[in-house]
């Protein structure tokens, strides 16, 4: 279309978007191109619903994301995907009459000029609006971050000496993380505690399975030692101890907070623990297949012998840790941890694949409960990366790549 | 990096913003090409007390209907807060966002224009 008859007009108390929505009956209102119309590129339309409106509004919600990486939109919960939908249509942007309010000197000069209520002017015409999806945090780089520097067992030795030397290369503060990390508050805090991390001189740290390792069986010795329950941890006795073994008093904390649980209690007096007889005997298996694969007998001898006395290890804890394969006669043992796989679906099944070609249900299940995709149900993440096959009626579905 | 997105207008009273949509493009005289500002697009008009609408464009007539959006569309302007201590880093100045409107309905011309009289016509498009 040509617009054919030519206005300039005057905008001096001209009217604005509320005309345009509150338009009478039987009447009529000029659109017109605004005095400040322009591309206007720092104007930008996000669709956002309605469940969403007052995060947005009451200044809950920011975008995160480098600038190599596509931004996210981060709820105080949930992180969302933020993509631009172009339009081939016309659309006309108007912003209600006190906002961008023309000067007074864009003055009358032509053939027809419009009664000045009955204006309304369009500051840009809208190539788009950006639309938000419901994604995944983007955790792997949490993982990937928190690994450049590990705590390790040096540090506790250095730190002593050179306690200001210390490099800072690879460390993470909270705030670094939400800068680098495309997560939401929620999701952030969830991502370090599945990576047991430590807040360590306001840095967020993993700590090396060795030290972690040590730790533990000197709190399972002092527990023998000083008659200990292991179902009753004291947690200012058990933080003394260590520390006067000389392990910090943060990761005698971290310690009780990894392989236990905080009793509910008494706040007066001092917390009491129990250590989770699941994350203790999965911490000795770990420990025993690190140096690689047993044969299931020795495996098992040697594991049930690091077991401390008042905890009960069955094999099945280590579901999502090991997998046993046959070798001839034999059967061996050997780590594969779920926590050591990707987050991302597509990443986390190819490795899978490349592991076994076939996956019965009850070994697939542990690594792949913990995937979660917005809006995607389990049934449809397995439709999505596997192929199902049932042998006979009665046997057990086996899962195939895709 | 983090953008915070903010309303400065206070979320109870972010201002209702309007979208006129049409199909295409409106084309303008080469001579206006260039100066936009303050040239009037066209009369709209709602006949009715139904929410129908008209949108004359030069000899052309769109109607249309007001709709109500499914979602809420926020107007952002990007806000860049200027950092005073520059020396410091060489990083990107402070950006936020802040919404400065919202929009729930639009008035929407799905047709094609119609040829009011029969005289000699711009190009339509
Ligand atoms: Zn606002």
């Amino acid at each position: 279309m040509a617009t054919d008859e030519f206005i300039i007009w005057s905008f001096m108390g001209c009217s604005g978007a509320e005309a345009v929505l509150n338009l009478q009956p039987d009447s009529l209102i000029a659109i017109a191109y605004h005095p400040h119309f322009g591309s206007h590129d720092d104007l930008m339309l996000l669709e956002v619903d309605e469940k969403l409106l007052p995060d947005v509004l009451q200044q809950r919600v920011t975008l995160r994301g480098q600038p190599d990486e596509g931004a996210v939109l981060c709820t105080r919960s949930k992180t969302y995907a933020i993509k631009f939908v172009g339009t081939s249509n016309s659309s006309f942007l108007i912003p209600p009459s006190d906002q961008f309010a023309p000067s007074q000197n864009s003055l009358v000069c032509d053939s027809k000029v419009y009664d000045l209520q009955q204006l309304a002017p369009v500051i840009k015409v809208a190539p788009g609006n950006m639309e938000l999806n419901e994604v995944s945090p983007r955790l792997d780089k949490l993982k990937l971050l928190l690994s450049e520097n590990p705590y390790r067992t040096e540090e506790v030795l250095e730190m002593d000496d050179w306690d200001m030397g210390k490099s800072k290369t690879g460390l993470y503060t909270w705030d670094d993380l939400v800068e680098r990390v495309q997560a939401s508050n929620d999701e952030l805090r969830a991502g370090l505690r599945a990576l047991s991390a430590v807040e360590i001189d306001g840095y967020w740290r993993i700590v090396e399975e060795k030290y972690m390792d040590m730790i533990l069986r000197m709190l399972l010795h002092n527990s023998v030692l000083n008659d200990w329950s292991l179902h009753a941890l004291n947690e200012d006795e058990v933080v003394r101890v260590l520390a006067s073994d000389g392990f910090p008093q943060k990761l005698a904390l971290h310690c009780l907070d990894v392989y236990g649980s905080k009793m509910d209690g008494d706040v007066c007096t001092s917390y009491v623990w129990k250590l989770d007889g699941r994350k203790v005997c999965v911490h000795f298996g770990r420990e025993i297949l690190r140096e690689g694969k047993r044969k299931m007998e020795n495996f098992m001898v040697e594991w049930l012998k690091k077991i401390p006395d008042g905890i009960q290890a069955s094999f099945d804890m280590l579901e999502g840790e090991v997998l046993t394969e046959k070798l001839g006669v034999e059967t061996w043992v050997r780590a594969f941890s779920v926590s050591s796989l990707p987050l991302t679906p597509a990443e986390r099944f190819s490795i899978l694949f490349r592991e076994r070609p076939k996956w019965e249900w009850k070994d697939l299940h542990p690594y792949i409960r913990d995937l979660k995709v917005p809006g995607l149900s389990s049934e449809a993440l397995l439709l999505k990366y596997t192929r199902r096959t049932q042998p006979s009626l009665d046997a057990e579905p086996v899962f195939s790549a895709r | 990096m983090q953008i915070q997105v903010k309303c400065s207008c206070g979320a109870e009273s972010c201002p209702e913003w309007a979208i006129v949509e049409l199909q295409g493009a409106v084309e303008v005289q080469p001579s206006f090409q260039d100066r936009l500002q303050n040239l009037v697009i066209g009369e709209l008009c709602r006949p009715s007390s139904q929410e129908n609408y008209t949108f004359t464009v030069g000899y052309h007539e769109l109607t249309g209907s007001k709709v109500t959006l499914k979602k809420p569309l926020l107007v952002l302007k990007k806000l860049k807060s200027m950092d005073l201590d520059q020396g410091s880093e060489n990083g990107p100045a402070e950006v936020e966002l802040d919404v400065i409107g919202i929009i729930r309905h639009k008035i929407l011309f799905k047709t094609r224009p119609r040829a009011l009289i029969s005289k000699p016509q711009p190009t339509v498009k």
